[in-house]
């Protein structure tokens, strides 16, 4: 009875989103934002009464069962194929919906106030909704085909939010480009599914563990499945070569940006991986190495073309890829804790720091420069604390959550031993310092550098209660637990552990760094020092930016991003793309399209309409036709 | 002689008669109310007939009459439908000059006409059966007697019926006169005697034709479009679903448990029949632009797919028939209610009409939408899954007989078709170049209720197809030993 309450909630918590979406779409336009909170702030409860039942019954997963949907044949024979939807209840889905519907809650209040006014409003909102309830499938799906479909939808749900303004041509190459990149992704992730799906025969995670356990024929393809499914990620969380979508997907409003590129769904790669561990780290699999190198490598280019950015939401965005890449880091080097932990206080600073910079762009009439910026300090008081609040916790100053978080990502690679990835993480941490200080000094000291910059107006309340709100975890998101949880998790789970042992109070929270690994958490502070005191002594009261003449061809470079949208666009798609392009086309002009369609759509069409002159509407013709049916028929039958 | 297992159909035909009688009493507008009354009357008896179980299977009438599953399934089936028409009459009330009352009537009687066919076991009652449908349809195509169109199209139903009635009254003659037998059980215990007699396979042969023009299948298909153009909306909904879920149930008795050695024999028969009826109604679809006409052939090309269940000669296929006329309903019920909505007499039924539907209306744009492409087959609705379940089966037979291969190739070729003429439509409701009317259209709340009834049920049967698979094999359970 019990057990079906707690799904019953899970699968309320997951469909009232949907129901939002689907009855704004249908007719209820007034009420869509009323509807679209509403829905988020039910699946937010249900999510935390879940929670809360999980934490007292001490376990890290809840009894679940799930609906069988779909089977084809019978048990036992080779072509027997079960397809359920079920609802994986255990710390790790849990503290990741806590998250989703949390951090998705304020964006959802705060957009009111963005979009107030917008002809779009009704339809943000049902995309939102749609957001939401296909990112909690992400989160919930207990096998990959429910994954992959969530994994989809996501993908979609994106795409519309992106190209959210489609009549700006910079939105709508956008969104497309978002799209196309993370189908690229998509792929690999899809032949990784079924690569396991066939060498395992299942693809429901408990089976596959219990698969894997008992060890034997995975092990020859257990490095090629780690790295498809690893594509998946790297297509979804923007990491190096697909990490080229993200910047661009700023152009979508900027709740948008922070809920979904930033907080949540850039995430879902990082909690996948999480989610599959035991896949990538099965015996025999050297899949993790290759993701934790690829994760470090986004993290510091990513880091570096954050340097010389001057949008305000495309610095922020550089700055997501480079702890995205942290997280993935992380991963690969054995710490899905360490990854899981960051990403929960990231999603809790970014998501801070977009709306923070929404707050900046709506004062001052949608302007993203920064360097037309300047001297906000005093007349956007709220806007300027809470986001020193998220620039502080982001660089990883004591005791905001970032620290814990990203000292937990830098102890992790040196117990793993690899000293290449620790350097990598302590060059990225005084590089994130430095262009988070530098836009800090830039857009709220020195002076005002436009006319717009001199009188901007603060956001209206509804605006600015979600960054008061988000300010509070992101200060204290490190002496609350959440790492120990997921230690707790992935310890029963997959023997893997984080280096947090049993904390006892807040206090030894605090200092728990220094205590487990001293020579991450100086190194830490030493990176943050480093940058602050760079960006302090270049940025302090600066008019312009000093740094393009210093540093000469690495500046140009940085600011045009290491120039790999051109790499891509003149080498790599003429090379590929343009080339199939040509042959598809011959192959679609001539074959399909004269041969095929034309010719088999003209004969349809013609039969079509000569059989039409049969259906002529006269009484008679049909008797007869009826009669003469029958008779043709009874030829064949009896008379042969 | 047990009368509890014939309560259901006294209880219909009893609802129909106090209709009747209610009609000399009430006022006009009280008149129109009584839909209401019958679609809760009938939504009681489909509530009560779970009390039946159907196991063991029980006869009644000499024989006649059996109450099994597989009746079960057909009686609650023919209720749903009923329900969801009478509630569209309710709505259709205002265009019928006189006598709504006995448009209920009519209505409840031919759904009791349903009720006894999918419970036939005897000939004799099949005609009955039958006849009690035909008839009481020859008067709801033609109820709009103001109209040409709807008298054009309730002569031709009456002659193409009187002419495929002669058929199987012949036939029924033709068997009666050579085995002796009308009772199905009896005729399948001789029939195997017969296997060379060629007026028995003839008379068998002429039964087929007549359910033919029940179920719209070649070669007494012809009528469709015609009548379902010039029909009453409700009428023609009723026609498109109840009488040809009634028809494909006499199908299944005859074929399956009267005579099965010649229903094996003639597999190349029933491949060619599915074959030449897939073709037919999805070719002529190509170049219609009215959308009652396109239902229509679309009707014909769904009864060429049912076919497939039946050509497999497997208890698969003929639980996918089950399956498939469950999706059906709820398509073609929902594509009727918005034709009904939208559609009036005066603009016509040229899916120009539908242009700007989406703006319009966004509920019966999305519908529409759901219910084309449901009957197209794509998932994640009912209709996917039907047609995968009948094509599954007609593999399954593939192995005894190759043929099944060529069916199984033109059944998809026809998808292909269909999902072409069925995207012209919904083409039409969203990206439409500069729709004329872009007033918004009113839904009646309880018809509003009707097509989020259907579109739920097209989702459900589409997303979680199990529970009726299940309820669907065990209907078709009793054949498996035969």
């Amino acid at each position: 009875m019990e057990d079906h309450f707690i799904e019953n909630l899970a699968w309320a918590a997951l469909l009232l989103p949907l129901l939002a979406a689907v009855a704004i779409t249908l007719g209820a336009r007034r009420a869509a934002a009323r509807l679209s909170i509403g829905a988020v702030t039910l699946s937010f409860l249900a999510t935390l009464g879940l929670f809360l039942y999980l934490k007292l019954s001490g376990q890290t997963s809840l009894a679940q069962n799930s609906l069988p949907w779909l089977t084809i044949g019978h048990f036992g024979t080779p072509h027997y194929l079960q397809l359920s939807l079920g609802v994986q209840l255990d710390t790790l889905s849990l503290m990741m919906m806590l998250v989703v519907t949390g951090v998705g809650l304020l964006i959802h209040i705060y957009s009111q106030g963005y979009l107030a006014g917008d002809e779009g409003y009704s339809r943000f909102f049902a995309c939102l909704s749609l957001f939401t309830f296909s990112m909690l499938g992400i989160v919930l799906a207990d096998n990959f085909v429910m994954l992959f479909i969530f994994w989809e939808l996501v993908g979609v749900s994106s795409y519309l939010l992106i190209g959210f303004w489609y009549n700006k041509a910079s939105a709508a190459d956008a969104c497309k480009k978002a799209f196309l990149t993370n189908r690229i992704g998509d792929f690999g992730f899809l032949l990784g599914i079924l690569l396991v799906w066939s060498t395992l025969g299942a693809i429901d995670f408990a089976s596959l563990k219990l698969e894997i356990n008992h060890g034997g024929h995975f092990a020859p393809v257990a490095t090629m499945a780690g790295l498809l499914i690893f594509c998946g990620a790297v297509g979804k969380s923007a990491q190096f070569p697909l990490h080229v979508w993200l910047p661009d997907a700023m152009e979508g409003p900027t709740p948008v940006s922070a809920l979904i590129h930033a907080a949540t769904m850039v995430a879902a790669g990082v909690y996948m991986l999480c989610r599959v561990y035991f896949l990538l780290a099965a015996e025999g699999s050297h899949a993790l190495e290759v993701i934790a190198w690829i994760g470090g490598g986004t993290s510091l280019l990513a880091a570096l073309i954050a340097v010389q950015q001057n949008d305000i939401k495309r610095i922020l965005a550089y700055s997501t890829l480079s702890q995205l890449g942290y997280m993935v880091m992380a991963v690969g080097t054995h710490g899905p804790t360490a990854a899981m932990y960051h990403l929960t206080t990231h999603a809790f600073f970014k998501a801070l720091l977009f709306l923070g910079a929404g707050a900046v762009i709506y004062a001052l009439h949608h302007e993203q420069d920064i360097w037309k910026m300047g001297g906000l300090r005093k007349q956007l008081p709220v806007t300027y604390w809470t986001f020193l609040v998220g620039t502080l916790a982001l660089c990883g100053v004591v005791p905001f959550s970032g620290f814990y978080s990203k000292d937990s990502i830098l102890a992790q690679t040196l117990k793993d031993g690899s000293y290449g990835l620790f350097t990598i993480g302590v060059v990225v941490a005084a590089l994130t310092t430095f262009y988070m200080a530098r836009l800090a000094l830039v857009v709220f000291g020195g002076a005002a550098r436009s006319a717009a910059a001199q009188h901007p107006h603060e956001a209206p309340p509804v605006m600015l209660w979600p960054l008061r709100i988000l300010a509070v975890p992101s200060v204290i998101g490190g002496w609350i637990f959440i790492e120990a949880t997921f230690a707790h998790f992935f310890a029963g789970a997959h023997g893997a552990v984080g280096h947090a042992a049993e904390a006892g109070g807040w206090g030894e929270q605090l200092l728990e760094p220094f205590n487990a690994s001293p020579a991450a958490a100086f190194a830490g502070l030493f990176a943050i020092i480093v940058g602050g005191a760079l960006a302090g002594g270049l940025y302090w009261n600066a008019a312009t930016d000093p740094l393009p003449r210093r540093l000469g061809f690495l500046s140009r470079a940085m600011a045009n991003r290491f120039y790999f949208d051109e790499l891509y666009e003149r080498v790599l798609i003429p090379c590929t793309h343009e080339l199939l392009a040509k042959i598809a086309a011959f192959l679609d002009r001539w074959i399909i399209g004269g041969l095929a369609v034309r010719g088999s759509a003209g004969a349809t069409e013609f039969a079509g309409r000569a059989l039409r002159l049969v259906q002529s509407g006269s009484l008679q013709t049909y008797a007869f036709l009826l009669v003469g049916g029958v008779a043709v028929v009874i030829y064949f039958l009896l008379a042969r | 002689m047990n009368y509890s297992l014939i309560s259901m159909e006294i209880a219909v035909v009893l609802l129909g008669l106090g209709l009747l009688l209610a009609d000399l009493w009430l006022a006009p507008p009280a008149k129109v109310r009584l839909g209401y009354v019958a679609a809760v009357g009938l939504a009681l008896i489909f509530g009560w007939s779970f009390t039946f179980s159907g196991t063991p299977s029980a006869l009644a009438f000499s024989d006649m009459y059996v109450l099994d599953p597989l009746a079960l399934y057909f009686k609650r089936f023919s209720l749903l439908a009923a329900i969801v028409v009478l509630i569209m009459s309710v709505g259709f009330a205002e265009r019928i000059a006189a006598g709504i009352s006995e448009f209920y009537a009519l209505i409840l009687f031919a759904l009791a006409g349903m009720m006894f066919a999918a419970s036939a076991n005897d000939l004799a009652m099949l005609f009955v059966a039958m006849e009690l449908i035909t008839v009481t349809f020859y008067v709801l195509t033609s109820f709009q007697r103001a109209r040409l169109a709807s008298l054009e199209g309730g002569v031709k139903y009456l002659i193409i019926g009187a002419l495929s009635s002669a058929f199987l009254v012949y036939g029924i003659a033709l068997i009666f006169g050579t085995t002796g037998q009308l009772n199905f059980d009896q005729i399948a215990a001789v029939a195997s005697k017969y296997e060379d007699n060629k007026i028995f396979l003839l008379g068998v042969f002429f039964v087929l034709v007549g359910l033919c023009f029940k179920i719209a299948a070649f070669p007494a298909h012809i009528w469709t479009p015609d009548v379902y153009q010039g029909s009453p909306v409700p009428a023609a909904a009723f026609l498109a679903v109840g009488s040809k879920a009634a028809g494909f149930a006499l199908l299944l008795r005859v074929l399956f448990t009267a005579v099965p050695g010649i229903t094996n024999g003639w597999n190349h028969l029933l491949i060619a029949l599915a074959i030449v009826t897939i073709l037919y109604g999805n070719l002529c679809a190509i170049p219609q632009r009215n959308l009652k006409r396109i239902l229509g052939y679309s009707s014909i090309a769904n009864a060429g797919y049912l076919l497939l269940g039946v050509a497999a000669l497997n208890n698969a296929g003929r639980a996918a028939i089950l399956y498939y006329l469950g999706g059906y309903l709820f398509a073609v019920l929902a594509a009727f209610l918005v034709i009904l909505i939208v559609m009036n007499d005066a603009e016509g039924e040229d899916i120009s009409v539908l242009a700007g539907l989406n703006q319009r209306s966004p509920l019966l744009a999305a519908v529409l939408t759901c219910a084309l492409v449901s009957l197209a087959g794509i998932p994640p609705l009912a209709g996917f899954f039907g047609k995968f379940l009948l094509i599954r089966a007609v593999l399954d037979e593939a192995a005894n007989n190759p043929a099944c291969y060529w069916l199984v190739a033109v059944a998809c070729f026809g998808v292909v078709v269909s999902i072409y003429y069925y995207f012209g439509v919904i083409r039409a409701i969203y990206w439409s170049k500069d729709p004329p009317v872009l007033s918004p259209i009113p839904v009646p709340r309880v018809l509003g209720a009707a097509l989020v009834f259907c579109l739920l049920g097209m989702l459900y049967l589409g997303l979680f197809p199990n529970h009726l698979v299940e309820t669907t094999q065990d209907a078709v359970k009793f054949w498996a030993g035969r």
